[in-house]
């Protein structure tokens, strides 16, 4: 039976539990087995679905310190020998991954975007070029066969109710790689643009404006989030940017206002029912991925839409 | 303090065009240019070498010969060594053939930090740092915004990473790699005119497989475990649009159709 190891990012853990999809969908009807892999203590989010899950635990050990971390799972691979091995594409995930597969003599592939199979080969789909063009990648007939998995694409519905097996693990040694934390300074946590059903998005267009999209964002019920030149020019923090080097983002609606559409902002839309856009230019790429294409002034669009439902909300159906 | 910075030369993505309607991605006349982080790296380390002239700079490429131009102009601001790792052998290799090419040939240099970017526009694996950290004993880190210059010595490095959710300062143990961002603020000087014709042959070296002795099916597409079996032009969706403007009635057509999908 085919075994796969997944790495639970103790930041991300819903996105580490999601790679069970990855697996479900690499073994199709072929029977396998499960193990999560977390370090610590993590009792903050119930981890479900795996047939096993391995909690490491040991004082010396500092999650930031990727020698140490890659020791141990080495450690680990040597003991079971897994026939794949799935890291979340976290910060520490893409530190840990290229450590672990160099150490480990095998191929990876970073930020895996989707799963195909090529002539009877594992194809491992990612983008390339900042996410102008994907590329399907095969490794060498070789285990553990390693990725390392874009965040908020897969998604695992738990069908089973496994019960999951838990085993603590000590290593005897941990290694020392030489790194302390001095500080750590908390970003203001501002909301997740992942977690909304609606986003009002502003682009290089509104730059002068941005801050008009909010209100219609709470009339709606949803957020403001950004593409990337607002971000630079620091109208906005990069966790509500959406695209390639941003969020991949799967809302019911998404209003894009001022925004060109570049491949590289809508890389980060996935499976958008409902998009509108608002552009003085209705022939920007974007446009042609929208329901609505509104051709206008994006300031005159939101005063007009908002005084519309203002107008109308006193009426009781 | 001896660095060494290893640098990629990319294609300036930011001028491929995407066309749409035939789902196809532009990338002729496009030309080469220092990865935006990697730029950061050559840039920290001038600055270091600024404050402390006898600092010693190596740049570092595995790439075609065809880069000799761009190395010149590095070594034209400051950079004492040039480094051109260039072998038809090496060619198709992935991230971890040409980690070993790089790895085999660090291995032999001696050097208190190696800089690095962080990923580059093009692969966007953020492998080599972290391979070669691996291959040559050595602790790494990604995602640096700044480097502490007063606090480094040869012995520790104090920086502070940005991530999504924070910024964190480490002091880690040298010799170490350290890998930074655009996001950080050093950038490049420009040549100084009187530097623009300065002829620095005498300071770019060039290697071939002769220097690190590869067997051919270590390195290149034999040596690479990975392998691009094809490449997907993204296919978009193209939805029957509705164009309509900013009046009453486009507004309306807008609310109705908010209204009758339920977001009002």
């Amino acid at each position: 039976m085919k075994s796969c190891l997944i790495y639970i990012d103790h930041k991300e853990i819903q996105n580490s539990i999601d790679l069970l999809e990855v697996a479900r969908q690499m073994f199709q009807d072929e029977p396998y087995e499960t193990t999560g892999v977390e370090f610590g203590n993590q009792d903050v989010t119930p981890i479900e679905g795996f047939d096993y899950l391995i909690q490491v635990h040991h004082p010396k050990i500092k999650l930031y310190d990727q020698v140490a971390v890659t020791d141990v799972m080495v450690q680990i691979q040597e003991a079971n020998a897994y026939d794949c091995i799935l890291i979340p594409a976290t910060y520490y995930g893409r530190i840990l991954a290229p450590r672990l597969s160099m150490h480990l003599g095998v191929g990876l592939v970073a930020d895996v975007t989707a799963i195909g199979h090529y002539n009877n080969d594992l194809e491992m789909i990612r983008p390339a070029f900042s996410g102008r063009i994907m590329a399907g990648i095969v490794s060498r007939s070789q285990s553990p066969i390693m990725m390392s998995i874009r965040q908020g694409v897969f998604h695992y519905e738990d069908q089973n109710n496994k019960v999951t097996k838990t085993m603590k693990y000590v290593p005897t040694q941990v290694k020392d790689g030489g790194i302390s934390c001095l500080s750590v300074k908390k970003k203001e946590q501002i909301y997740d643009i992942r977690e909304s059903d609606v986003l009002v998005s502003g682009g290089g267009g509104v730059v002068k404006s941005f801050h008009h999209l909010e209100k219609l964002a709470t009339k709606l019920g949803g957020q403001v989030s950004a593409s990337r030149k607002i971000v630079d020019q620091g109208l906005a923090t990069r966790s509500i940017q959406v695209g390639q080097s941003g969020k991949t983002v799967s809302p019911k609606l998404y209003i894009a206002i001022g925004i060109y559409g570049s491949i590289q902002h809508v890389e980060g839309l996935k499976n958008v029912p409902h998009m509108i856009s608002v552009n003085i230019n209705r022939d920007a790429p974007i446009c042609s991925l929208s329901d609505i294409v509104v051709e206008g002034d994006a300031v005159a669009f939101i005063d007009g839409l908002m005084k519309k439902i203002e107008e109308n909300e006193g009426t009781v159906l | 303090m001896r660095l060494i910075c290893i640098v990629k030369f990319v294609p300036d993505v930011d001028n491929f065009k995407y066309d749409y309607e035939n789902n196809v991605l532009i990338r002729e006349n496009v030309r080469l240019t220092l990865n935006p982080d990697d730029a950061c790296a050559v840039a920290f380390a001038l600055k270091v070498k600024t404050q402390c002239p006898k600092t010693h700079i190596e740049v570092v490429t595995m790439a075609p010969i065809s880069v000799k131009p761009h190395m010149e102009d590095l070594l034209r601001l400051g950079i004492d060594r040039g480094t051109i790792i260039s072998d038809r052998l090496y060619a198709g290799s992935d991230t971890y053939a040409t980690s070993l090419v790089l790895g085999r040939y660090l291995s032999s240099q001696t050097y208190d930090v190696i800089l690095s970017g962080t990923h580059a526009i093009d692969g966007d694996t953020s492998h080599i740092p972290a391979q070669l950290g691996d291959l040559l004993g050595l602790n790494q880190m990604s995602g640096i915004i700044k480097v502490d210059e007063v606090a480094l010595s040869q012995t520790l490095a104090v920086f502070e990473v940005e991530t999504e959710d924070m910024i964190a300062t480490y002091e880690m143990r040298l010799p170490a790699i350290l890998s930074l961002t655009r996001e950080s603020s050093y950038k490049l000087p420009y040549i100084r005119r009187q530097d623009m014709d300065l002829d620095v042959t005498s300071r770019l070296k060039i290697l071939s497989n002769e220097s690190l002795g590869f067997e051919a099916d270590e390195v290149g597409i034999k040596g690479s475990p990975t392998k691009v079996a094809k490449t997907y032009t993204k296919e978009f969706n193209q939805k029957e649009r509705t164009v309509i403007g900013t009046d009453d009635e486009g507004i309306t057509l807008v609310y109705d159709f908010l209204k009758e999908k339920g977001f009002i």
